[in-house]
């Protein structure tokens, strides 16, 4: 028998049962499109979570903090519980009292990020770049006009903060010697019209640190929504807190509570400290971050009144300020060469002793549970298939049983057992195909309104714009759902090929 | 000629020897032939006759390949059957016999020309060719002008013609022909005997004609083999 008749025969007998065929193929149809939108979308989403992750090197980057830690504590003679109890109860309640007792002598030390530990972390393999995060508090004068800011180092890289420059530009290098100035504080120096803001650009804006004693004292701030003060308010306020230990015992305290203050401020090593200032030509300003910036971006300030410096800019100025120096800055970000090598990383950030913090892991849970969402979904699609299947099955036993008549005649006329079973199992396999190839397309054409439906309620609930869609269809997506279907409907068709090819052709003749 | 056999093998189309087929169980069997022995030349035209039950469709069925005996040997055309594999089998259905049924048993979702293909379709000729070799068999019959009508829109005569062109399409040895005129009336019968035995003739065929029709079997048959109770009995 010719290749070519194998496949038109099939055909034919399809056609015959016009309903028949298209039920059951809308059954496999019916299958194949959730195989394929579960593929797809499974697919499409793990690409939005890397491509999202990949923005501003997001999973790349490890973000190492200081580390507190409890030393010199004594060890601790053995506590005993009173009253009657189960051992469960008594045992917790020794432990918390165990753990109260030895935290009475211990000490809190903190590891700081010392600008040794950060040349340190610089050093580890797989580490690209060093990012100081820091975040403070100074004075700026733009002419003779002081005003309190906060002060925060910025990246050269960070999309999102250069997209906020109304005025000028951004960073050109992390160790420009150059700062960006808000909206807000251009305003409060004085400079008011959109005009006055480009003749901003390229003026010289001195910034100041007062210094910070690293010996224990009191440090005063008036509590208000608005940040920043001017110089002289600063000015008072450092004097009201070097004046508050001599002028204890004009409170209204007891005098274990005054000695208790005493005690606390007991003067340590005494460390140099001074106001550091620099002149910075100011390269740009920026606007504050509108409601979606809020909600969508990490990373950039978000202070009102504020400058912004180069990072390594910002660590020299804020290095070279004794107190400062002796505490080191609270965050540095790491840049690692590979997402592979971040928690690698990772471990030897904690292994220096230093707290560490990689958005990889959280991007790894992400990703597992919409591998187990969307794993379950392809399961569910499989069943359907398997579903449509037994319904093949049912359908091809039930033509092969109608049709006995037809085969008894095929085999009268020269039909092997082998010609008819090709017969049947090409039949499965041709509705398998139809049922994929439909399947597939109307997945594909339900992507564009579902990708839709899905963008609006992202952007209405997270204010997130997404770039690709969340539904992609690479071939193997197409070739998987295609061998798939017509590996199943196929196997469907095996059993009442079978049943074909024994049909007695004496009996089948016989049959009405 | 019953039960005798022939010394020029070339000249012996069908030999049967003690042919014997029981069905059912073991419990309950039915013997439909009892030790059947029939040898037929080349050529000759023989009719079977006997009552409902005799046995004359099981040994046409045995004789064109559908059925196996169970026990005794039989020679169909220069084939021995039982040493035929499942393949070579149907072959030998497609090739070397041609078989005529009562009910016509075409397919009626195909067209009496796609009907008429069948035989070569399995054979494995090409397209082009059994189409024609199928127009020229239909034509040959008188059916020319309803190459591409089905079985349920054509008389019964029609689609006996339609079976006797199937039958005949690849030019058999052996035409095996079961009551072929039992559904038709008497004209219709004479015209499709008559077909039958033009080719039989212009091939110098084998006819093996089952019949109930003591005329027609004396006016179309060499020779009248009875059965009766699964036996030959003259």
């Amino acid at each position: 028998m010719r290749l070519t008749d194998l496949l038109v025969m099939p055909v034919a007998s399809l056609g015959q049962q016009k309903l028949r065929t298209m039920l059951t193929t809308l059954g496999v149809i019916f299958g194949a499109f959730v195989l394929a939108a579960s593929l797809s979308i499974k697919e499409g989403v793990q690409e939005t979570i890397d491509r999202e992750s990949r923005k501003n090197d997001y999973s790349r980057k490890v973000t190492v903090f200081p580390k507190w830690d409890v030393v010199g504590s004594k060890p601790v003679s053995e506590v005993i519980v009173d009253g009657t109890m189960s051992p469960g109860r008594r045992e917790r309640i020794r432990k918390a009292l165990e753990e109260q007792e030895r935290s009475k002598d211990a000490k809190r030390t903190r590891l700081d990020l010392s600008k040794e530990r950060l040349e340190k972390l610089a050093g580890l393999p797989h580490v690209q770049q060093v990012i100081p995060i820091i975040h403070d508090g100074g004075l700026v004068l733009l002419g003779t006009r002081p005003e309190g800011v906060s002060l925060d180092s910025g990246s050269p890289e960070d999309d999102a903060f250069l997209k906020r420059i109304i005025a000028g530009r951004g960073f050109l290098a992390p160790d420009e010697r150059g700062v960006l100035v808000s909206e807000l504080l251009a305003y409060r120096l004085g400079i008011v019209n959109d005009f006055d803001l480009q003749q901003l650009i390229g003026r010289p804006l001195r910034l100041e640190l007062q210094g910070r004693s690293s010996s224990p004292g009191f440090s005063v701030s008036i509590s208000r929504r608005a940040s920043g003060g001017d110089r002289e308010e600063h000015i008072a306020l450092e004097q009201v807190a070097a004046q508050l230990p001599a002028a204890l015992d004009r409170f209204d305290l007891t005098e274990e509570e005054v000695e208790a203050l005493r005690k606390a401020i007991r003067p340590g090593p005494v460390v140099e400290s001074g106001v550091i200032s620099e002149d910075f030509p100011v390269v740009g300003v920026y606007r504050r971050k509108n409601e979606e910036e809020f909600k969508g971006n990490r990373g950039s300030s978000q202070a009102d009144i504020s400058v912004v410096l180069p990072y390594l800019t910002a660590a020299d100025l804020y290095f070279r300020e004794p107190g400062r120096r002796e505490q080191g800055i609270d965050q540095a970000v790491l840049l690692v060469d590979e997402e592979l090598n971040v928690k690698d990383v990772a471990r030897q950030v904690e292994g220096l002793g230093l707290d560490a913090r990689a958005a990889i892991e959280f991007i790894e849970r992400e990703r597992l549970i919409y591998d187990l969402i969307f794993g379950g979904m392809t399961c569910v699609a499989g069943v359907a298939l398997l579903v449509s299947a037994l319904g093949i099955a049912n359908t091809m036993l039930m033509s092969v049983l109608e049709r006995q008549r037809e085969i008894g005649i095929m085999k009268a006329v020269g039909a092997d057992n082998r010609h008819l079973q090709f017969i049947f199992i090409i039949e499965g396999g041709l509705i398998g195909l139809v049922g994929a190839a439909v399947g597939l397309l109307l997945a594909y054409c339900a992507s564009f309104p579902a990708d839709t439906w899905v963008r609006s309620m992202i952007m209405r609930d997270i204010k997130m714009e997404l770039k690709g869609s969340i539904f992609v269809f690479p071939p193997w997506i197409g070739a998987t759902v295609f061998a798939f279907t017509v590996l199943v409907t196929t196997l469907a068709a095996y059993y009442p090929s079978r049943h074909a090819a024994r049909v007695d052709p004496v009996t089948a003749l016989r049959h009405e | 000629m019953t039960g005798s056999t022939s010394t020029d093998e070339a000249c012996v189309a069908i030999r049967a020897v003690d042919l014997i087929k029981t069905y059912g169980t073991k419990v309950a069997p039915v013997e439909a032939l009892r030790g059947v022995s029939l040898e037929i030349e080349a050529g000759e035209r023989i009719a079977l006759l006997g009552k409902s039950g005799s046995g004359k469709s099981t040994l046409l069925n045995l004789l064109g390949g559908l059925d196996h005996a169970s026990s005794g040997g039989l020679h169909v055309g220069g084939h021995d059957l039982d040493q035929l594999s499942r393949r070579d089998l149907a072959r030998f259905r497609s090739a070397t016999v041609g078989m005529i049924f009562q009910s016509f048993n075409l397919i009626y979702s195909r067209t009496s020309i796609e009907n008429v293909e069948l035989p070569m379709v399995f054979a494995g000729r090409p397209p082009r060719e059994r189409r024609e070799s199928a127009r020229a068999a239909l034509e040959s019959v008188g059916l020319a002008d309803r190459l591409n009508h089905r079985p349920n829109q054509m008389s019964g005569g029609e689609n006996q013609r339609v079976a006797v062109a199937r039958a005949l399409v690849n030019r058999p040895k052996v035409v095996l022909a079961d009551e072929p005129t039992g559904n038709l009336d008497s004209q219709t019968a004479r015209d499709v005997m008559g077909l039958i035995l033009d080719h039989v003739r212009r091939h110098n065929a084998t006819l093996v004609l089952v019949t109930h029709d003591e005329e027609l079997a004396a006016t179309c048959t060499d020779r009248v083999v009875r059965l009766k109770d699964g036996r030959l009995v003259s």
